[in-house]
């Protein structure tokens, strides 16, 4: 199985360092293969809304970045996940790139925030943003993460008890 | 003279329903009593954003977020600004603590009680983080059907009356906690919900999510 992790290059900690190493070798361990992309702010254009890539041409961005890439290869893929530090609850500027182009797997999203400085109502929300907008929220939700999960990670041992939940899902 | 600092979080340019809403605000806000600064965002922005964008938020009395809900949070491209401006007060730039914040979401969506929640907290985190003084949102639902349809006589009092309270509000020196404004669309929901399955069976990613 292939599984993709974007992480933000620009927002490297050692608690995220270690994070990724964790999970990848959680994924290699459980016999998937990863590929993984770093993305800084540098290397992705935003998200203009402008739905072309589902009615004009679909599954394509008419901005040519990596992320573009990424998502034409999205069949890949049976998992992502995304690696984003936790800002005011939210992912950061350079994850929402992938996140907002759908350039993550049909199957399975996982969004894992991380940060040593986060409040409970950061945490709270950046769940939320993930966790409560799956399949009915709306009428006109797209259909879109029927399969999704959320985790925040505070600390190093955090990481290890995400690693573990995960393995529900890879396994 | 009051200083507004009106954030245009849309990339679309001309064609974007944000700018019409912050076009309906501005106009509630006459040039003879404030000075405005309009930002708006980019999609890419090399390095950082210039000294003297972020230099007039520091000054601004209030701040008006107007942006279109992306995954039901915030677009990228308006997170950047925030993570630049996060970045620029932390480096010690002296700024205004007291300023008001108010939002403006345009929501495709046709129920925005229920979707632009955690925007909303994502803007609140961010003015408790630098102590300045969230006031209250405008969610508006469907908001490119709203813009085509808001010259009609008598159609979303509740948002006319929303954009005369923000204006009051930055005014008044009131601190008091006030609701947010939700407007509905006036297109049933039933149409909505038609329009939204032609796209699924037209998009190619949300066509294959149902695939077993």
């Amino acid at each position: 199985m292939n599984t993709l992790l974007i992480s933000d290059k620009d927002a490297k900690t050692k608690l995220s360092e270690d994070l990724k190493a964790k999970i990848i070798r959680t994924l290699k361990e459980n016999g998937h293969q990863v590929d993984v992309f770093e993305l800084g702010k540098e290397d992705v254009t935003q998200c203009y809304g402008c739905f072309l890539c589902l009615t004009k041409h679909p599954g394509e961005c008419f901005n040519k970045d990596i992320v573009n890439e990424i998502r034409k290869n999205i069949d890949k893929y049976t998992a992502t996940f995304y690696l984003t530090p936790v800002l005011f609850g939210h992912y950061s500027s350079t994850i929402a790139s992938p996140m907002n182009k759908g350039a993550g797997s049909n199957n399975l999203q996982v969004v894992i925030g991380y940060g040593d400085d986060i409040d409970e109502e950061e945490k709270s929300t950046f769940i939320d943003l993930t966790a409560k907008h799956q399949g009915k929220a709306d009428i006109v939700h797209p259909g879109l993460l029927n399969q999704a999960d959320v985790f925040v990670s505070e600390s190093f041992g955090d990481n290890a008890k995400i690693c573990e939940a995960l393995k529900k899902y890879i396994k | 003279m009051k200083s507004i600092c009106l954030v245009n979080g849309s990339l679309r340019g001309k064609q974007a329903s944000s700018l019409e809403f912050l076009n309906d605000i501005a106009r509630k806000l006459p040039d003879a009593e404030y000075r405005k600064t309009i930002i708006t965002v980019t999609g890419k922005v090399k390095d950082r954003y210039p000294e003297d964008i972020l230099n007039s938020i520091n000054v601004a009395d209030a701040i008006i977020f107007i942006f279109p809900l992306h995954n039901y949070g915030l677009p990228g491209a308006l997170m950047r600004l925030l993570e630049e401006y996060n970045k620029h007060v932390r480096t010690g730039k002296e700024y205004f603590k007291q300023t008001k914040v108010y939002v403006i979401v345009n929501c495709a969506f046709p129920r925005p009680a229920d979707t632009c929640g955690e925007a909303i907290r994502v803007i609140q985190n961010f003015c408790r983080r630098l102590s300045l003084n969230w006031r209250f949102a405008i969610c508006i639902g469907t908001g490119p059907v709203v813009v085509m349809t808001k010259k009609v006589p008598f159609l979303y009092p509740k948002l006319k009356h929303a954009y005369t309270e923000i204006a009051l509000d930055i005014q008044s020196g009131d601190r008091e906690k006030k609701g947010n404004y939700f407007i509905k669309p006036i297109i049933p929901e039933r149409i909505i919900s038609a329009i939204k399955h032609y796209y699924e069976n037209k998009g190619q990613m949300i066509k294959k999510n149902k695939e077993p």
